[in-house]
């Protein structure tokens, strides 16, 4: 199948339209809105504590009368910037590591699958929040922590992929040739992993905006510019849900659920097209 | 091909096991002694601290000593379960991680696991069964959105919207601390009624993922020869599906749900913590905030041992219902 052809396939598919479009939605609204807002983050009292929704302050205001709308608008930036800077660097270094390891194997590879096995083996959330509370909040902790900890599925699936491309006759051609090691690597393998790499890019997204709302909420994210999840935090915190300030607590939530639904529709619709198994019977 | 004995498969298995459970409490080792955020530094390097009683607390900690060293009476001290003393409460982390706490996170997580298992399974059932049709797409609908949603927030969501507005529930705990409970059966009551809204949002965030691995894994066994073979017999379709299909795509998903227990753990620190629910998870998020590193870490050998057992003995069962896993 042409990739055009996946194309079409894809944005055929309700799944995949849908996503699209929401996707593309969230990156306009997290790249123009902050720019668009008269208030800055930090710039409290422009509004009473806890006001309500109103035409000059559409989303209200939060407990020092910061307008929400403004919050919400920079949070969309960084959860949708920890999302997908945290989701490339993991796919890229797993891919890396697949690469290296499926086609050179021997000791490293044998070390480096151990590792992946142990990794694999425990929540990656669960050690993501006691990693970054050992590091300390922060911006770069909250991605590197998320990257580092990421990987493993992406190197595990690349690896097995290079094991069996390894063997085709192209490469043993490009072998036969003299080509380098490096250069069959990059040039004859690492393209074939392509279309895997991009379906698990595509996963990690999700998986790093849940990640990012999780550190966040927990504290563990950059307290100088709140994410959605950062906010939802001083939203629980200020006891947002038992005083009733469901503006306050409503839209983050809503935007992270349609980030990682966009992203998921997306993978849904590929894995449909990509799986003919599952399209029709 | 020859098949490897359940007993050496066992075995085998158990070292990997051991293997993992090294490399990753070494990682903890060095996450927890080397990283500019050292346990011991905001005590030692405290200019309230006299010289002389840093000097002895070093001894006494054992960090005068080289890195190896420290290693070697580290892992011995893993190996025995002494995993020291919290710096918030002050007592042993294994007595405050062993005990009511883990009790109450036992309960709500065992519960809302088994409902999820057994919702999820029977909307993938539903779902084959009638594929193609809108009860179809809503289910599968459903599942991606629950799957999407944050479980604090849902948490919250719940809070506001039972609890607060409607009043059908506690806003949180796990019991109600101002009551005089008239024996077991008020106070197991009482336990429940706070138990509900924790419940159904852990059980709900699983629910999406158990559904859209059953129903893949369905439709893919499908096309399989014996299911060809159970239509060629003239079983009814409804018959065929229930009885071959559903039931071969059992043992894989066997496997997911044991691997799953993992995410279950993360679930719980989110709906502990939004809920007040007096439990491990809650624990681990108090553990978060207030830097209790001895603590943090015994969460990190505890979570450890527990998943890579469970996934001994989920690996064990999958190689004891399908052979084909011990094949070499």
């Amino acid at each position: 199948m042409s990739s055009w052809g996946t194309l079409r396939l894809f944005l055929r598919n309700p799944y995949g339209r849908f996503g699209t479009l929401l996707l593309l939605g969230l990156v306009v609204v997290a790249g123009v809105g902050p720019i668009l807002t008269p208030y800055g983050v930090w710039q409290y009292g422009v509004c009473k504590p806890f006001e309500r929704p109103s035409i000059s302050h559409p989303f209200g205001c939060d407990e020092i009368g910061r307008d929400l709308l403004t919050l919400f608008l920079s949070g969309a930036r960084v959860s949708l910037f920890v999302g997908f800077v945290a989701a490339f660097l993991s796919t890229l270094l797993g891919a890396l590591v697949g690469l290296f390891g499926g086609y050179f194997g021997g000791l490293l590879d044998a070390v480096i699958m151990r590792v992946v096995d142990a990794l694999l083996a425990i929540p990656s959330l669960v050690l993501m929040i006691i990693f970054a509370a050992v590091l300390g909040p922060g911006l770069f902790n909250v991605i590197f922590v998320i990257t580092v900890l990421s990987w493993p599925p992406v190197s595990r699936v690349v690896r097995s992929q290079v094991l069996s491309i390894k063997e085709y006759p192209h490469v043993e051609a490009a072998r036969a040739c003299g080509a380098s090691s490096m250069r069959i690597l990059f040039k004859h393998i690492a393209p074939a992993t392509t279309p895997l790499v991009v379906a698990n890019m595509i996963l990690q997204i999700s998986n790093a905006i849940i990640a990012e709302a999780a550190l966040g909420f927990l504290g563990l994210g950059d307290p100088r510019i709140p994410s959605w999840g950062g906010i939802l935090r001083f939203a629980f915190r200020m006891g947002a849900m038992s005083a009733g300030y469901w503006w306050y607590v409503v839209p983050p939530g809503l935007g992270i659920v349609l980030a990682v639904l966009s992203v998921t529709f997306i993978s849904y619709a590929l894995d449909e097209i990509v799986n003919p198994r599952l399209r029709k019977y | 091909m020859t098949a490897v004995s359940l007993p050496r498969y066992a075995a085998a298995r158990a070292l990997q096991t051991l293997v993992s459970f090294f490399i990753l409490i070494s990682i903890a080792f060095f996450l927890f002694r080397a990283m500019p955020g050292d346990p011991t530094a905001f005590l030692l390097e405290s200019p309230r601290i006299h010289p002389q009683t840093r000097e002895l607390l070093k001894q006494r900690l054992g960090l005068d000593r080289p890195l190896y060293e420290q290693f070697f009476v580290y892992i011995a001290n893993v190996l025995t379960g002494e995993l020291g003393y919290s710096l918030y409460y002050g007592r042993p982390v294994t007595e405050i991680m062993f005990g009511r706490r883990m009790i109450n996170t036992l309960v709500l997580v065992g519960s809302s696991t088994f409902a999820a298992i057994a919702l999820g399974l029977l909307m993938a059932l539903t779902s084959v069964r009638k594929y193609g049709s809108k009860l179809d797409s809503s289910l599968t609908t459903f599942s991606l959105v629950t799957y999407s949603i944050p479980t604090f927030w849902l948490g919250m969501i719940f809070i506001m919207l039972f609890s607060v507005n409607l009043r059908l529930f506690p806003v949180g705990g796990t019991i109600t601390a101002t009551r005089v409970h008239e024996g077991f059966l008020d106070l197991a009551l009482d336990y429940l009624w706070h138990m509900v809204l924790p419940f159904t949002v852990l059980t709900l965030i699983q629910i999406g993922y158990n559904y859209l691995i059953v129903r893949n894994s369905m439709l893919s066994l499908i096309q399989e020869d014996f299911v060809y073979v159970a239509r060629a017999k003239g079983l009814s379709e409804d018959a065929v599906i229930r009885r071959h299909v559903f039931r071969a795509a059992i043992p894989p998903f066997a496997t997911i749900v044991g691997l799953q227990l993992a995410g279950v753990f993360t679930g719980a620190v989110m709906t502990e913590t939004v809920f007040s629910w007096e439990g491990l998870g809650r624990l681990m998020y108090e553990a978060v905030s207030t830097r209790d590193y001895p603590l943090l870490q015994g969460f990190f050998i505890l979570i450890l041992a527990a998943f890579l057992v469970t996934n001994y003995l989920v690996d064990l069962l999958y190689a004891y219902l399908d052979p084909r896993v011990r094949l070499k």
